[in-house]
């Protein structure tokens, strides 16, 4: 059985719900990234919307125009991944428990504060009772999401999954966050990002979805030919992993045109890739996408998004090339690499869709 | 009375978060759940939430919602009678 | 399809520390609800199935110093992995694939809410932000079995997290992905969600009373418990002893409300049906369902009347259990896994506790007195959540 990606939408601080970023890319210049809003009407009535959080809207938003671009009124299984949650609901309801002493407390944020929260209200909207999860791991939140999703299509329980990817960067997480490191200081362009050696990524947040089927219908991006993740805590392993991984994909490193890795600016985070690629891919072209899509728990989701259109569009904007030149023009085998912490891995194969 | 209904219309639309309405677009007399503002049961919570920060009425359980919050005129005249602030 | 059997379970909750202090007190009838000694809350009048030991006597059951930083979710998971790990004979030097699945979502809330004002105003508790999501939790976990799990992933899907980390199981194994699973979930007390299901006014400030028609709410709790789950095939090479089987399994959205169920239970009818299906069983072939049961008002009837739609007029035996432990939201499909594989095993039925008298529209009383000496083949027991994420799980002995 075949698995084809059939759609893939965003919300990011690039254009929402469409693909300009291949051909006008909106170029980072601080740390802090906040989403550019679509007008959320056309997915959401107000009396519908009123409890619903930024991310919450965006997510229903995301999802919804996923699945009309695949053509698919009701998939047979809603997967999330989110790294935090709803993070504006639960700060707003942690900041009520500590102001008010635990009285008086607001339900709304309570209830709209849980991980689950995001996919069952996408399967609210649709009235959809099929297969319905959602996880919470760091930065292979959507990762496990689309793990998940292809084995139920792999076990021939479902023929359509949808898989999304949702995390909100509030001020207040992002200060927390920035003690432990995570963010660039000062001013930053893609430049800089390149640069070996220096600490810290730009955040983003994420909101990104894919459909997932075992049709190859006429608009599918591209096909999935598997996905893993794994734990692993040396580049000797992770070389061993890969390929066995590229041996069930029956394909060879050789094989592989592009490989498209979660490389976000921060040293610690991309020397892990930098050692992998030199070991295992030295002449093939590296591409990158955190530089604009940001930082953030579910931002390997937008990975999956950027090569499905690459492959669809066949084409590669030199902007997503970290290094490297291609030899020939057709793209047909991207590789997706990705990584939290040098603990939590997973790698991704996609090919070209051959009708 | 009058002037309490107002400010009880304009508390429920904020706590609710009823982004495109206005006080007058609320008829005090009409129904708050079901048919007429068409709220529900996660929007009782909120109103009594409503009730104990606004008014210091403790209501004990959600059942008793039900008849308070018949429209914004009982739920005017309720807290008139029990309000201790 | 793989059989898939379970090897090992552990498991950590108000009823105290360990699979025999569970079954004990199960069959005397024991409950573990009473008033909360650990939290810091204003609300500790309200009843709770609070762990019976203090995050010092946890970590001394680790041999954990004080001065290392770690959640009291991730010790409870600790504790319960320990146990699952050494029952199923699990050695660090085993090439085997293992898999961890846990499911949380209160993660490390309840430092968090502690140290909520450090984390945003001083330096003084900068290791716990890092703590704080459930990934985290899960990480900290795993790290209790260094260098032998090949891959790990947490579930949140509120209160039936842990049960769908089974049902993740199950499919990894199925599809040849690993070799052994250890899946289950952890949850400890937090103020944030005490107070969230308190404004949602479903605390009972009793002892709760599922199915029983005076039932006004549920009482939390907390806990750890994880089971180990590989093929028949893998646990006879290894010679492993296999404790029973998941014979089915199965996860549906009730998408009907974020914190309500539907009247007529579609979520949970549903997933009782498929994880059925799942198992290749009728539902006469059930002997004992160990029900989701938490004691509100609208579960319960809701549950009910999703079992009344699946078994009709041949109602099994059925008993909650959260009378005993509380309900310790992600981990409860985890308690309550360990709590139907020791009745599965160990052949008796445990008492629902604080029941009098039945719910108008539903067709069954719940088993009121622990029976012993049952003969049970199949039991199926339900785990909910908000959000209509409804997962029911078969376990059945070893054909």
């Amino acid at each position: 059985m075949s698995i084809y990606i059939q759609s893939a939408s965003q919300i990011s601080f690039q254009q929402p719900l469409c693909e300009k970023w291949l051909d006008e890319p909106i170029l980072p210049i601080q740390s802090f990234n906040q989403p550019m809003e679509p007008d959320y009407k056309q997915f959401i009535a107000p009396a519908e919307s009123r409890r619903m959080g930024k991310l919450l809207k965006r997510a229903v938003a995301t999802a919804l125009d996923t699945l009309a671009k695949g053509g698919c009124e009701m998939p047979d299984a809603i997967i999330s991944g989110t790294g935090l949650g709803c993070v504006e609901n639960t700060e707003k309801f942690l900041n009520a428990v500590i102001d008010n002493e635990e009285e008086c407390l607001p339900p709304t944020p309570f209830m709209q504060s849980t991980h689950n929260t995001i996919s069952s209200q996408i399967s609210l909207k649709l009235q959809c009772h099929g297969y319905n999860s959602t996880y919470s791991h760091r930065g292979t939140s959507f990762d496990s999401a689309l793990l998940d999703a292809v084995m139920q299509l792999q076990l021939g329980r479902v023929n359509t999954a949808l898989v999304g990817g949702y995390d909100e960067m509030t001020p207040a997480y992002f200060k927390m966050l920035g003690k432990l490191g995570y963010w660039r200081d000062g001013d930053v362009s893609i430049d800089e990002l390149k640069k070996d050696g220096i600490p810290g990524a730009i955040s983003g947040g994420a909101s990104v979805s894919a459909l997932l089927g075992n049709k190859n219908t006429q608009n599918a991006l591209c096909q999935l030919v598997d996905t893993e993740i794994f734990s692993c805590n040396s580049v000797e392993k992770l070389q061993n992993k890969l390929h066995s991984f590229l041996n069930r994909c029956q394909s060879e490193t050789a094989e592989i045109d592009a490989v498209m890795c979660g490389l976000s600016g921060d040293k610690a985070n991309d020397d892990v890739y930098r050692d992998l690629l030199c070991k295992e891919f030295p002449t093939i072209p590296t591409l990158w996408y955190k530089h604009l899509f940001g930082e953030s728990f579910c931002a390997s989701g937008y990975g999956i998004y950027c090569a499905s259109h690459l492959l669809n569009a066949g084409k590669v904007p030199d902007l997503l090339i970290y290094n490297g030149k291609f030899e020939k023009f057709v793209v047909n085998n991207i590789l997706i690499i990705n990584h939290f912490q040098n603990n939590d891995f997973s790698l991704t194969l996609l090919t070209k869709c051959h009708n | 009375m009058e002037q309490l209904i107002e400010e009880l219309k304009k508390e429920i639309i904020e706590v609710l978060n009823l982004e495109e309405m206005t006080p007058a677009d609320i008829d005090e007399n009409a129904p708050l759940f079901g048919e007429g503002l068409g709220l529900d049961s996660i929007d009782a919570l909120e109103l009594i939430v409503l009730m104990e920060k606004n008014y210091g009425i403790k209501l004990q359980n959600a059942e008793q919602g039900k008849e308070i919050f018949k429209s914004v005129r009982v739920m005017a005249e309720y807290i008139q009678e029990h309000r201790t602030k | 399809m793989t059989d898939i059997v379970i090897t090992g379970m552990g498991i950590i909750s108000a009823l105290g520390h360990g699979v025999e202090a569970t079954a004990e007190a199960l069959l005397h009838h024991r409950s573990g609800i009473g008033k909360m000694r650990f939290l810091k809350t204003k609300h500790a009048d309200h009843p709770a199935g609070e762990v019976p030991f203090s995050d010092e006597q946890l970590r001394d059951i680790l041999n954990i110093s004080n001065d290392f930083a770690i959640t009291r979710t991730s010790l409870l998971g600790r504790i319960a992995l320990k146990e699952a790990a050494e029952m199923a004979t699990l050695n660090e030097e085993s090439d085997a694939r293992i898999a961890f699945i846990s499911g949380t979502t209160v993660g490390g809330m309840e430092k968090s809410e502690q140290f909520y004002r450090d984390f945003l105003e001083n330096d003084d508790r900068n290791e716990y932000i890092a703590l704080h999501d459930c990934g985290a939790c899960t990480d900290m976990i795993a790290k209790e079995f260094a260098g032998n799990i090949s891959m790990q992933t947490t579930i949140s899907t509120a209160c039936s997290s842990a049960a769908n980390a089974v049902i993740l199981g199950a499919d990894l194994l199925r599809t040849n992905r690993a070799d052994i699973v250890i899946a289950g979930g952890t949850e400890c007390l937090s103020k944030f969600h005490l107070d969230g299901f308190n404004t949602l006014m479903i605390l009972d400030s009793e002892p709760c009373k599922p199915f029983d028609k005076a039932r006004k709410g549920l009482n939390l709790g907390e806990g750890a418990a994880y089971i180990v789950m590989e093929s028949r095939a893998h646990a006879e090479q290894r010679g492993a002893k296999a404790i029973c089987q998941l014979s089915g399994c199965a996860n549906r959205c009730d998408a009907f409300h974020q914190t309500a169920s539907s009247p007529e239970g579609e979520g949970a009818y549903q997933a009782m049906m498929a994880a059925l299906r799942d198992a290749g069983l009728q539902p006469a072939d059930i002997d004992y369902v160990n029900a989701h049961g938490t004691g509100t008002p609208n579960n319960d009837e809701s549950e009910g009347r999703a079992m009344m739609r699946v078994f009709g007029n041949q109602m099994p035996m059925v008993s909650s259990t959260k009378a005993y432990t509380g309900h310790p939201t992600s981990a409860a499909g985890g308690v309550e896994n360990v709590i139907s594989i020791l009745t599965l095993t160990r052949n008796f039925v445990p008492a629902n506790l604080n029941f009098t008298e039945k719910i108008d529209s539903l067709n069954f009383t719940p088993v009121t007195e622990t029976k012993t000496g049952v003969q049970l083949n199949h039991v199926l027991t339900n785990s909910f959540g908000f959000g209509g994420n409804d997962s029911s799980c078969i376990f059945s002995k070893i054909k």
